[in-house]
């Protein structure tokens, strides 16, 4: 009964999704005001897909095994709280609630944009829901989340154990509010084209859906890479694993749109540049769902793989990246732009464009690379940490030393570019600071002590900014969050230390300057896991720390997950994780040191706190 | 025939080895940090507990006792499995647009930033 519910209210929301993209059309073409049937539609669009996913969200819960998304994904020994997050922790539930989230967001924009132009409101509906009307057919056609198993299976298959984890929980939601925001600077962006309404309003429009994806993408990547962190037992918090990489291609993009569109607001100008930036990262986003769900990245997160779903998302995606090269050339004749001149915060604003586009280029090239020379050579090549560090981190150098100039220049010019001497001692500052880091390191120094230099200066100058009245505080907030996660990252890397060690029961053994005490394990049953935890004694110096790392075995599916003890303080983590080691009574033991841990998740946190005063300043 | 002879002789070492060979050498961990395990997903042979991730940590440590360097060690590796293991691809042929392309981007951003530049100041 349920899952008939759900999946004809789906098809009822494709029906209104067509029915409204053909109305919304003619009346675009006729002229014709934004009418209530259309307001009607909508919100009705959003009920229908709204029940659908409760109902899911019913089934899981009272673990209706009728339901093949329920029988893969749960099991009635689960607690409640991943019962209700097993909803969205496959693919089929996921991609409902993408479309919930798209539904959501038409509305809203609905209500929200009354003051601006009429035919401009139609024609985003209009693209909003081929976008929709494009998710509904593949949720429909390919991964319809209330398909049926008969006869009714007494016990579900079980939730992937490494999925159950509260930072995991809430992390798809927020990432695809992120990246479903998009979608809506995507089809403001063609209907702007079309009705050439690329303006100042629609500026303000755009910088407020771009603000709440940004937020929304910040706080989900970082949730992701705390998930990480703590749960896949590297210790590591990125990897530039392709998944990972997916979700940070949309929000360097996001992060230039942002810049880009306070320029169009304030001068009228770099219009073609925000169209191009606000289409890319839609198409971006979608892409990240292709390249995931179609699972052409081979990946820890691949947890769905089916070829079919690739193609349909990839005839999507060409579609919609045709409609929008089309709408470009055929649109894109802007007016003659204002005078601008070298030494003025437009060309300040460009150069973050200019190092976020590279920036996305090579997250780009090394995450799609491998693929399509796989296809066309038959050559398997993988693409990690080293070649993301080598081609990155040399060019965040300039790109610090900009970010921190290029705040000081006025709009249009610059009068006097003043060499403020206080400047000129923060620089040194900064230089001797640096100087004092890396005294006792052996590789590398130069290149070290520069990149830190200029992470420092960057700091420095916005700490001082903060008392600065001329820049709003979402501007002073996001840049010291920005560099203050930048220097904790270069830091972080740079002074962990870690070992790894086999040890029994009772044993002692001395690494370095570390004694390690294996003191004893226990074992005990937990809800849908049977838990054992080891008792291990660090002594370094006269430091001592007691973990208590745990060994999870699970039952359905069999799966060993183990969960590391991490003793965080302001500037260090002391993190300790235990592996199982086949076939032998003996555990692996890692120990890691990892300094200034907490303030790289304090300054994302505080980046999107940034993110939420600027749109606090749109709102009002 | 090779291949298996090859295997049997790394779970030889794992068996009798196991309990002092790992953790212990900075070396062999800085090395198997830079290698995939190609039978985990995602994850690195110096993070990996799988039985493969073992024997390749037990080959870099032989291999280093009897004297190979860094980069035998990486070509040999790369001759048995392919370029798949190591998470930094080579300069060559088949990765040349792999490296050049993100940095002709940059240089052709600059170019299209400097003469917009320069046509306004005109």
């Amino acid at each position: 009964m349920l899952n008939l519910i759900g999946n004809y209210s789906l098809v009822f929301a494709l029906i209104t999704s067509l029915i409204l993209a053909v109305v919304s059309f003619i009346n675009f073409k006729s002229n014709k005001s934004l009418d209530f049937n259309i307001f009607g539609a909508v919100v009705l669009q959003f009920t229908l897909i709204c029940v659908s996913f409760f109902t899911l969200i019913f089934a899981f819960i009272y673990s209706d095994f009728n339901n093949a998304a329920v029988y893969y994904n749960s099991h009635t020994s689960k607690p409640l709280f991943y019962k209700i997050s097993g909803t969205w922790g496959n693919h089929e539930g996921s991609l409902l609630l993408w479309v919930l989230v798209l539904s959501l967001f038409t509305l809203i924009f609905l209500f929200k944009s009354k003051k601006l132009f009429n035919s401009f409101r139609i024609l985003t509906i209009f693209f909003q829901q081929i976008i929709t009307s494009g998710f509904l057919f593949f949720i429909l056609l390919l991964s319809n989340p209330f398909q049926l198993i008969l006869p009714t299976p007494n016990e579900g298959l079980g939730l992937n154990p490494i999925l159950q984890d509260p930072a995991l929980a809430i992390h798809p939601p927020i990432l695809y509010l992120g990246y479903v925001g998009s979608s809506i600077i995507f089809s403001s962006s063609l209907a702007a084209l079309t009705c050439k309404y690329v303006n100042k309003d629609w500026a303000a429009e755009i910088k407020k859906w771009s603000l709440i994806s940004w937020i929304f993408l910040t706080i989900g990547i970082m949730l992701g890479s705390i998930w990480a962190y703590y749960e896949l037992g590297w210790g590591g918090f990125w990897f530039w694993d392709p998944v990972e990489n997916v979700s940070l291609m949309p929000w360097f993009c996001l992060t230039a749109l942002l810049h880009c569109s306070s320029v169009l607001e304030k001068r009228a100008t770099l219009q073609s540049w925000t169209i191009i930036l606000a289409l890319c990262t839609f198409i971006l986003s979608m892409s990240g769902t292709f390249l995931v769900r179609s699972g052409i990245l081979n990946s820890v997160h691949t947890f769905a793989n089916d070829p079919e779903r690739g193609v349909f998302v990839l005839i999507f995606l060409t579609f919609l990246v045709l409609i929008s090269l089309f709408l470009y050339f055929k649109f894109n004749n802007f007016e003659s732009k204002p005078k601008s001149f070298f030494l003025s915060r437009e060309t300040a604003i460009i150069m973050n464009n200019w190092f976020m586009m590279y920036f996305l280029a090579v997250v780009l090239v090394g995450t799609v690379y491998p693929i399509f020379l796989e296809v066309f050579t038959a050559a398997k090549i993988s693409v990690g940490p080293p070649y993301f560090n080598q081609l990155i981190i040399p060019f965040l150098i300039p790109f610090l030393v900009l970010m921190a100039l290029g705040t000081k220049l006025d709009w249009i010019k610059t009068k006097k570019f003043k060499l403020n001497l206080n400047r000129i001692a923060i620089l040194i500052l900064s230089i001797l600071i640096s100087f004092f880091i890396v005294r006792n390191l052996n590789t590398k120094v130069l290149f070290l002590s520069v990149l830190i230099s200029a992470s420092l200066y960057l700091l420095l100058i916005s700490i001082i900014d903060l008392k600065n009245q001329k820049f709003k505080w979402s501007q002073r907030i996001s840049h010291l969050a920005f560099s203050i996660l930048v220097i904790s990252i270069i830091l972080n890397s740079i002074f962990s230390e870690e070992f790894s060690v086999n040890m029994k029961v009772g044993q002692e053994k001395i690494i370095s300057n570390s004694t390690i005490n294996f003191e004893k394990i226990s074992k005990q049953e937990v809800d849908n896991y049977t838990s054992i935890k080891a008792e291990i004694e660090i002594k370094q110096n006269e430091n001592k720390l007691i973990f208590y790392p745990e060994l999870r075995l699970y039952k359905t599916p069999e799966t060993i997950t183990s969960e590391a003890d991490i003793k965080t303080n302001l500037f260090n983590d002391n993190l300790l994780v235990v592996n199982y080691l086949k076939g032998s009574d003996y555990l692996n033991i890692r120990y890691q040191k990892k300094p200034f841990m907490f303030l790289i998740w304090f300054s994302a946190v505080m980046l999107g706190l940034g993110g939420i005063l600027g749109l606090r300043d749109k709102l009002k | 025939m090779k291949s298996f002879k090859f295997i049997f002789f790394l779970l030889f070492c794992i068996f009798f080895n196991l309990n002092n060979v790992f953790g212990e050498n900075a070396k062999v961990d800085e090395i198997s940090k830079n290698l995939r395990c190609l039978i985990c997903q995602g994850q690195s042979v110096y993070d990996s507990q799988s039985e493969f991730a073992l024997s390749v940590k037990t080959l870099i440590l032989i291999k280093l006792e009897s004297g190979s360097s860094e980069k035998d060690i990486y070509d040999f590796l790369k001759s048995k499995y392919g370029d798949w293991i190591v998470y930094e691809p080579e300069f060559n042929n088949y990765t040349l647009i792999l490296w050049i392309l993100p940095l002709f981007l940059f240089i052709f951003g600059g170019f299209l930033i400097a003469r917009k530049v320069i046509i306004n100041k005109r």
